[in-house]
């Protein structure tokens, strides 16, 4: 196998073919100031425009190093095309929902449209213009938001959970699965678009809400996402995830992006023989306020531990130093 | 401890919102302190709550109803309260979410807790400039002002609403917590921070100790 970045970082997909080295990736932002400097595109005109978004997306590859381009910088934009009302930030700020169109639980349909409306169609553009420029050189990775991470955005993050603490079943049940729909339409676009890959974020956090939560309430539906989307998926759930890993496998997921509160040899030892491992150097510590030295030991520490793809362990700060993105890069180069 | 007490903590602890403000009354009819009713009851309840989240019994959307249902017990109690002219004060905290972020689940749980452990509470929300805060700083004069942040995205902020407090020479009045998924307390250290609460319960505790140093 020729160890380039798109062979790489596929082959690490399925565990297939090593080659020279363990490949740098991100399946979340790592867009930060020194990066929009670098290449003059800047947010939230990176949220916006196709053109922007496609160019700091390349930049993560042609300036940083990374094995694969991404374009979606925020969460919001299925949010957007659903009615919600987004707040695109600036330069130090990223997206938010301010509007929750839906915290009556009222029916929630997606609209005919959805693939159309702007801030999907952003990105779908932006995933062709990637693969015209890139295709085969770079793996090119999508991301689309789940249904559970949709409520959050279309009844309110305290409404949502406050309802699943009322054991408010049916209501939270019937949400997630109308949301379903506008999660495998992104995704099926943005595999036609030219993702190689798609990260499916749902945001049932280790922390936030417990592994009977998302058995319960996610599991389910999560089955029929992996069933519904058939190209590559790669499942990204904040927090500490150790107590449901297996379901994530269970799922049918091929890979799960996961944060280093989960630690990298246990993670392997328990699923990686199921699923890919994305991940985990820790944004706070060591991303944003750490050294390219302590950068470059996590790294290694992951590479070590077996982890498959190397890469932040979730979106980094914007203020996170250029350097110690590069160190990412630096420590798969050595190799295994 | 009598068995209406039982009652009541155990309502919180078991979420049963639609039954507290029955079981507070009838305490109250029976003569009962309303403090004893708050600390021994409500409060304590609260604790135990913070200790099944610390050990990863119990999650967030158990946390919030458990506070819902102490707030709902609370609010029969604090007209009494009032009335004989107990604030109950223990000292003025503001509370917010930096700029950049709008996530406030944790700070209004801690919001919940601080006034149930009898602090007087100003929230300023979500996605608060500096410049807001500070001021409504020199207006309120709280003893403790906490920061909250849930994404690392906005973590610098935190440091940046500190250095603003230093600069304008607001620092030296007030102590200053911070807490959220991704702060640490090292970095609370670093930022100049008082002190780091890892979840409401210790957030309680740091307010209690802090607010004992609190100058003035």
């Amino acid at each position: 196998m020729k160890s380039t970045a798109y062979n790489l970082i596929m082959s690490a997909l399925y565990k297939g073919m090593k080659g020279d080295r363990p490949p740098a990736g991100n399946p979340t932002s790592i867009v930060c100031h020194g990066l929009m400097d670098a290449c003059g595109v800047s947010f939230p005109e990176a949220h916006l425009n196709s053109h922007a978004m496609a160019e700091l997306a390349l930049a993560g590859h042609e300036i940083l190093g990374f094995d694969t381009v991404m374009p979606e910088y925020s969460v919001d934009q299925e949010a957007a095309a659903l009615g919600c009302e987004i707040d695109w930030g600036d330069r130090d700020r990223m997206p938010d929902t301010r509007f929750f169109p839906h915290a009556d639980f009222s029916d929630v349909k997606v609209p005919e449209d959805f693939l159309e409306r702007p801030s999907i169609r952003v990105v779908l553009d932006a995933l062709s213009s990637l693969r015209r420029h890139v295709g085969g050189k770079a793996a090119i990775i999508g991301k689309v938001m789940g249904p559970w991470t949709l409520s959050y955005h279309v009844a309110g993050t305290q409404n949502f959970l406050l309802q699943i603490g009322m054991e408010e079943k049916d209501k939270v049940k019937k949400m997630l699965r109308q949301l379903m729909p506008a999660t495998i339409a992104s995704a099926r676009a943005q595999f036609q678009a030219g993702a190689d890959i798609v990260v499916l974020a749902d945001h049932a956090t280790g922390n936030l809400v417990g592994a009977y939560h998302y058995e319960e309430y996610l599991l389910p539906v999560h089955k029929e996402l992996t069933a519904a989307i058939e190209g590559p998926l790669i499942l990204h759930v904040c927090g500490n995830c150790m107590d449901r890993l297996e379901m994530f496998a269970d799922a049918g997921f091929d890979g799960y992006h996961f944060e280093w509160q989960v630690d990298a040899k246990a993670a392997v030892d328990k699923v990686g023989h199921r699923m890919c491992l994305v991940g985990n150097v820790n944004n706070a510590q060591v991303l944003y306020q750490g050294t390219p030295d302590d950068v470059y030991r996590q790294a290694r520490y992951a590479i070590d531990a077996g982890v498959d793809i190397i890469g932040p362990e979730c979106a980094i700060p914007l203020a996170t130093p250029m350097e110690n993105l590069k160190a990412i890069v630096s420590a798969v180069h050595e190799g295994y | 401890m009598s068995e209406m007490l039982q009652q009541i903590k155990d309502a919180v602890i078991a979420r049963k919102r639609l039954e507290i403000q029955g079981l507070v009354q009838a305490a109250l009819d029976e003569g009962m302190d309303p403090d004893t009713i708050i600390d021994k009851g409500l409060i304590a309840a609260m604790d135990v709550v913070g200790k099944k989240f610390s050990d990863s019994e119990i999650f967030v959307p158990e946390m919030l109803v458990s506070a819902l249902t102490m707030k709902m017990g609370l609010d029969v109690v604090k007209p009494l309260l009032l009335k004989r002219g107990d604030s109950r004060s223990r000292g003025t905290i503001i509370m917010a979410t930096v700029k950049g972020d709008i996530h406030d689940i944790g700070k209004n749980i801690v919001i919940m807790m601080l006034e149930g452990a009898g602090f007087q509470v100003v929230d300023l929300g979500v996605d608060l400039t500096v410049e807001k805060l500070v001021e409504q700083i020199e207006t309120i004069g709280p003893h403790l002002l906490g920061l909250s942040a849930l994404l690392t995205t906005t973590m610098p902020e935190m440091r940046r609403t500190i250095d603003v407090l230093r600069e304008k020479g607001l620092k030296e009045k007030l102590k200053v917590m911070v807490g959220g998924a991704p702060v640490s307390a090292s970095f609370a250290e670093e930022i100049g921070a008082d002190g780091y609460g890892a979840d409401a319960a210790e957030a309680v505790e740091l307010a209690r100790r802090l607010i004992g140093q609190a100058p003035g």
